[in-house]
């Protein structure tokens, strides 16, 4: 039953915050109602029993990610255009056409007969670095996915500076680094 | 009244339903990312909504998938935002339906 009402309350939060970043002008606040829907699906997830996992979500997710997302818009000035109108004749057709595929999956959802499992393994730190880093030859073998995910992020990461760079090997570049 | 798996599952449809009429209608290129980023995070919830609903070792699966996922994540919104940045010093508009000096 507690758990119930908790659950409620965070998903109230987390639509209440979905729908904010639907219909907030400037970009900025549609961010930060982005971090609160990302923290209270943090909770759900230490809710539903993976602790870990809500606490990457905070750190990556509202951490990071938001981080990074909020600093370019404040560099860009990402509400220049805030004067456009925020749908266009498009959203007319696109915003019903969505309603449908949600209600046509949610009815096939309710229909499924799907429950909590009550053996379920709680998904907390010890249990999952442990089924992360088994490097035993019988285990799962995710602690391969995990190195290539470091090569992963290493390469946007060059991606990413290599993009936003002016021109690599220009005066202009090169005055810009000698400034900073 | 206790917690169901199929709340969680509701959930995480009307976030994702919300995140996709975010990216697709909306004309700020900043929401356009936000709204993937909502979509991601319902995607994410559906996996440990579904893991919960597994016998023992099944479920740690489904715990463990996210956090890739969630990796992923990250390393998109790195490129996408490097992206943004370029697309914004050659049109000088945050406006997506600007960028279409790629239309045939």
């Amino acid at each position: 039953m507690l758990a119930l009402i908790y659950f409620i309350v965070l998903a109230i939060i987390a639509v209440g915050s979905a729908v904010c970043v639907l219909l907030s002008r400037h970009p900025l606040y549609g961010a930060l109602s982005l971090v609160a829907s990302m923290v209270s699906l943090a909770g759900i997830y230490g809710l539903l029993g993976s602790p870990f996992l809500g606490v990457v979500q905070i750190m990556v997710y509202a951490g990071a990610i938001m981080m990074l997302l909020t600093f370019v818009i404040m560099v860009l000035n990402g509400a220049r255009d805030s004067k456009t109108p925020m749908f266009d004749k498009v959203s007319l057709f696109v915003i019903p056409a969505v309603i449908v595929l949600a209600g046509l999956v949610g009815f096939a959802l309710v229909r499924s007969p799907i429950a909590f499992d009550a053996a379920t393994i709680r998904g907390s730190v010890a249990i999952t670095s442990k089924t992360l880093f088994d490097v035993a030859q019988t285990g799962p073998g995710y602690f391969v996915l995990f190195e290539v995910l470091g090569v992963l992020l290493l390469s946007a990461m060059g991606a990413a500076v290599l993009l936003a760079k002016k021109r690599l090997g220009s005066v202009d570049s090169e005055k810009t680094e000698d400034n900073h | 009244m206790e917690l169901q798996a199929i709340y969680v599952q509701i959930l995480a449809l009307v976030i994702f339903a919300i995140g996709l009429i975010v990216a697709v209608s909306r004309r700020n290129v900043f929401f356009v990312l936000m709204g993937v980023e909502l979509a991601l995070n319902a995607v994410n919830l559906s996996f440990v909504g579904f893991a919960k609903t597994l016998p023992a070792d099944a479920s740690i699966v489904g715990q463990v998938v996210p956090l890739f996922s969630i990796a992923v994540a990250a390393a998109e919104a790195c490129v996408g935002l490097a992206m943004v940045i370029l697309i914004f010093r050659n049109r000088d508009s945050v406006d997506a339906d600007t960028y279409s000096n790629m239309k045939g």
